[in-house]
């Protein structure tokens, strides 16, 4: 029989290690890769769990290029009726894209998901209509919009990756109180929301920062008080758009900013001028491509507000800071580079 | 000279643990012993070197000199001097200052036949030193991930390590440490208030007794722990502040990589209502 | 470990429960004829548990105080329709939200913030008759009221971020939501809006007296278990008649750091470091918005803020040749 003191510290000390056990096992474990940005000290460190590298990779495959086509012979625009984009692309190299597009989209459900069988060139499918629309803002992204994407670009394959709506997409949310008009308001925050990561952080920061141009801005240029009147919930509405494309890139916050001073231009990572265009291109790609589709699609594409499957920074990142882990698939399709008629 | 009244009947030799009569001695009112002169020897150095790197900086601003770390590139390894080498000796010099110290705490407490509670709690708060500036960065492959030895420096870094796991507040471990340093304020200002309110009482009456006081909590909130337990209960919560911190920290890092907040859908997907959708 | 270090009570003796000091005229009887005896809690402090003084302002402060509580929780409960799982597998992410900033001061809607308004003024009102408790009971034993006086600091904090900023800010929506996470995404928004609280100079003090306090805690708390031998713990009794636990306890830290405190001055420092955290805590708040709308250009500007070399390709504000 161990002395008393003695038993109460095995005890307590079986009692640590257990409680230790169970936080431990909804843990990781090292060693974790990092990687620093910033002056030594600062604290600016990205940490990955290289165990989850095979699938961030797996996840990341780009799919084989066929072989070019040739670019001569007539043009699809001769050729085909109804072409009102890709017009000046040879009948080969449309064919191609066609194929191409297919596998990116409707692998399973082939040509016909977009098109009559019985007239290719007939716009009943609502996809169809859809798809030009779809082609013209890939070559816009990829023309005007290279402040964000570089020389990398995007083909459909970034968001769909083989699937016809993709994996990543936002809706609208519907903030109506659930309990009763006069109690229980959420006031569009306080849920173990997936948009934000499980922070109680408001859940749709999209609608406003993403398809609206509201301020994401709530920090004073100045020491003293000169008129910035941006409140704290504005800030966490801020915030969590930032939570969010954190966790889209797969990255934390000092990826872009020095947190001593995150509105400070100062010695920042270029990654943060990046970001600031991507912001504005996913506003150009909801207001301008997305929003005007709204009449063309049906009711079981909608969100419960009646609005479409629209963009965010995960809906091409999925995950990681450069899409496809900064593969250009640009040039094996150079007829999505740019509108070019 | 700079003894209390009754100090002198107390000055006996014996307690120490090492070095026997050599150094036990008293300079003033410090007492000496050999790990005195270990202590007087790494905090004299480590200062020195603190003192000459805030010399080959930028600035003497007693809040903006900054002794910093190593870059990641160099792992485990001794880096150079000026390229954060100097806070590599320095933090030796650290730890070995603060051991020492910790160490003198034990022979004083010998030589006056008291318990080692006082070095022992200090020892939990070197522990989450050594955390910090050992335990981590070993566990995250690189020195470089200490913290910079400056008075707001410090702080930009726990700011970055905090929003490196986005919404550090959501750290399960951080919430109890932060919750027991509130409990340990809270239970502080209780008892100060307690004692000097009974030997303090209102004007013109006599002291109060330890009844009075268990009477009050009583009365207060029908719970009185005690004279023992008080202590107890305030160095139980104090050292629980420091080792859920140090838990907290270190496992930032080496056994979770992403953000805090997400760390709790193992909460949201329990089997017992994992079938429903979160409204 | 072969010593016995005083952590926790081997032998248990019960004796005679304790009544309790008699309160004299103008006071309720107590509440709890026969007091229970706890075993597991007289391993760590005493066994006894009640009677407790109910009396007029703790019956007024509780039904104020679970009134506010349970507007708290309806709140909640209503957030997830009503539904008692969700409830439970959502409550830290719960929350009774304060007004939108569009409401100024003004009274917003009951479910736009109208039930925080509430639930500030019920809990308000509770804590104050809470405190006047903490007053009345020390005087009703002729004690002095430092109690409530410390608890008069943490009031001030409390008042500090739900009542007195507000006001100076001109909106209630700056108040704290009634939530587990949600607070906590407050506190980071606070200090993401107002350019790193860190650099907030009374911020940096109550962090001091924070951690000073539970420095002083273990400090005190470790001296005392280790002068139990002597009848440490006795502490009114050696403050009035000093006797070798305090003087051991003295000498160790006079020998250990060159000067110590007293039996009684001890319970000052430790007072002061505990009330100096929310006090200079609540004045830092104050000053957020009203008097510095950024912390890190401040500290720039009082050249507090450390330099580093630039380590980055230099990079202009994008909004600048955008026009936003």
């Amino acid at each position: 029989m161990l002395h008393s003191s003695k038993l109460w510290l095995t005890r307590g000390a079986k009692l640590a290690a257990l409680a230790s056990l169970v936080t431990l096992a909804a843990c990781e474990r090292p060693p974790m890769q990092s990687e620093q940005s910033g002056y030594r000290g600062t604290g600016m460190v990205q940490v990955v769990n290289p165990r989850t590298l095979d699938d961030r990779a797996a996840a990341n495959t780009v799919p084989m290029a066929t072989p070019m086509a040739p670019a001569a012979g007539p043009k699809a625009s001769e050729i085909y009726q109804n072409v009102q984009v890709l017009g000046d692309l040879s009948v080969g190299q449309f064919t191609r894209l066609m194929v191409a597009i297919t596998s990116w989209i409707a692998p399973q459900e082939g040509c016909n998901y977009c098109h009559n069988p019985a007239n290719l060139a007939d716009d009943s499918k609502y996809t169809k209509v859809v798809s030009r629309r779809m082609i013209e803002m890939t070559q816009n992204i990829n023309a005007n919009w290279k402040t964000h994407v570089a020389d990398t670009g995007v083909t459909c394959y970034t968001c769909h990756r083989g699937q016809a709506v993709p994996a990543e997409v936002w809706f609208k949310a519907d903030h109506e109180p659930k309990g009763a008009n006069f109690i229980g308001d959420k006031a569009g925050q306080n849920s173990p929301a997936a948009s934000v990561k499980l922070a109680s952080l408001p859940n749709d920061p999209f609608t406003p920062f993403l398809l609206g141009d509201h301020a994401i801005r709530v920090n004073g240029t100045t020491a003293l008080p000169t008129g910035n009147r941006s409140s704290i919930k504005q800030t966490e509405w801020t915030y969590g758009l930032m939570v969010h494309m954190s966790a889209s890139l797969g990255v934390n916050c000092t990826y872009c900013h020095n947190s001593r001073a995150f509105s400070s231009w100062d010695d920042v990572p270029p990654q943060r001028v990046k970001a600031w265009h991507g912001i504005r291109m996913a506003r150009d790609v909801n207001n301008e491509y997305i929003t005007p589709l709204t009449e063309v699609f049906p009711a079981n594409r909608k969100g419960v507000l009646g609005d479409l499957a629209k963009v965010n920074c995960a809906t091409c990142h999925q995950g990681v800071n450069k899409p496809l882990l900064g593969a250009s698939m640009l040039k094996d399709y150079p007829s999505l580079a740019s509108g070019a008629k | 000279m700079a003894m209390l009244s009754f100090e002198k009947k107390y000055r006996v030799r014996g307690g120490t643990l090492l070095g026997g009569d050599l150094f036990d001695f008293w300079v003033g009112p410090f007492y000496v012993g050999f790990f005195g002169v270990t202590t007087a020897f790494f905090t004299f150095l480590g200062t020195a070197l603190i003192l000459w790197g805030a010399s080959q900086g930028p600035t003497w601003n007693l809040w903006q000199i900054n002794i910093a770390p190593p870059d990641l590139s160099y792992g485990l390894a001794l880096a150079p001097l000026m390229e954060g080498g100097l806070w590599q000796l320095i933090t030796v010099c650290a730890i070995g200052a603060f051991g020492s110290w910790l160490l003198r705490e034990v022979e004083i407490c010998r030589k006056l036949g008291m318990g080692y509670h006082v070095p022992f709690a200090f020892g939990v708060a070197i522990l989450a030193y050594v955390t910090l500036v050992v335990v981590r960065p070993v566990l995250m492959g690189a020195w470089g991930h200490g913290f910079p030895y400056g008075i707001f420096s410090h702080l930009d870094w726990v700011s970055n390590v905090g929003y490196q796991y986005l919404h550090f507040h959501y750290n399960p471990a951080h919430m109890l440490a932060v919750s027991f340093f509130f409990a340990t304020v809270f239970a502080l200002s209780l008892h100060g208030s307690l004692i000097l309110s009974a030997t303090n009482p209102a004007p013109g009456t006599e002291v109060k007794t330890p009844e009075h006081e268990d009477t009050f909590f009583r009365d207060f909130i029908g719970y009185s722990i005690g004279t023992l337990g008080i202590h107890r209960l305030g160095l139980f919560l104090a050292l629980a502040a420091v080792l859920f911190s140090a838990l907290c920290i270190v496992i930032s890092g080496p056994f979770w990589s992403l953000g805090w907040p997400e760390w709790w859908s193992w909460w949201l997907n329990l089997p017992i209502w994992s079938q429903w959708p979160l409204s | 470990m072969a010593q016995y270090q005083n952590l926790f009570t081997t032998v248990q003796a019960t004796g005679p429960l304790h009544d309790g000091v008699p309160l004299g005229p103008g006071n309720s009887p107590r509440t709890g004829k026969q007091p229970w005896v706890s075993y597991w809690l007289g391993k760590l402090g005493n066994a006894q548990i009640g009677p407790i003084y109910l009396g007029g302002l703790g019956l007024a402060s509780l039904i104020l105080g679970v009134f506010a509580f349970t507007l708290i929780g309806m709140n909640m409960l209503a957030s997830v329709g009503w539904d008692p799982i969700q409830f439970v597998r959502q409550l830290f992410w719960l929350s009774l939200e304060p007004p939108p900033p569009t409401y100024g001061l003004e009274i917003p809607p009951l479910n736009q913030g109208g039930w925080h308004l509430i639930v500030g003024l019920f809990l308000t009102a509770s804590l104050a008759f809470w405190w006047a408790r903490t007053y009345r009971r020390a005087r009703a034993l002729g004690m002095g009221t430092h109690v409530a006086w410390a608890f008069a600091a943490a009031l001030w904090l409390y008042l500090c971020l739900g009542l007195f900023r507000p006001i100076l800010m001109g909106s209630w929506s700056e108040g704290v939501p009634y939530g587990i996470f949600p607070h906590l995404d407050w506190t980071a928004a606070f200090s993401l809006r107002y350019g790193n609280l860190f650099y907030n100079p009374f911020h940096a003090l109550s962090i001091v007296f924070l951690y000073g306090a539970t420095l002083l805690f273990a400090m005190h708390g470790a001296t005392i278990l280790a002068v139990t031998r002597f009848g440490g713990e006795r502490e009114i009794e050696q403050i009035i008649d000093r006797g070798t636990a305090s003087e051991r306890a003295g000498l160790f830290w006079r020998w250990t750091m060159g000067f110590n405190a007293t039996m009684e001055s001890i319970h000052r420092w430790a007072w002061w470091f505990a009330v100096l955290c929310p006090i200079t805590g609540g004045i830092g708040i104050l000053l957020t918005g009203t008097v510095v709308d950024n912390w890190y250009l401040w500290a720039i500007k009082h050249g507090v803020a450390p330099p580093y070399p630039d380590v980055f390709p230099a990079a202009v504000d994008p909004a600048l040749s955008s026009g936003g």
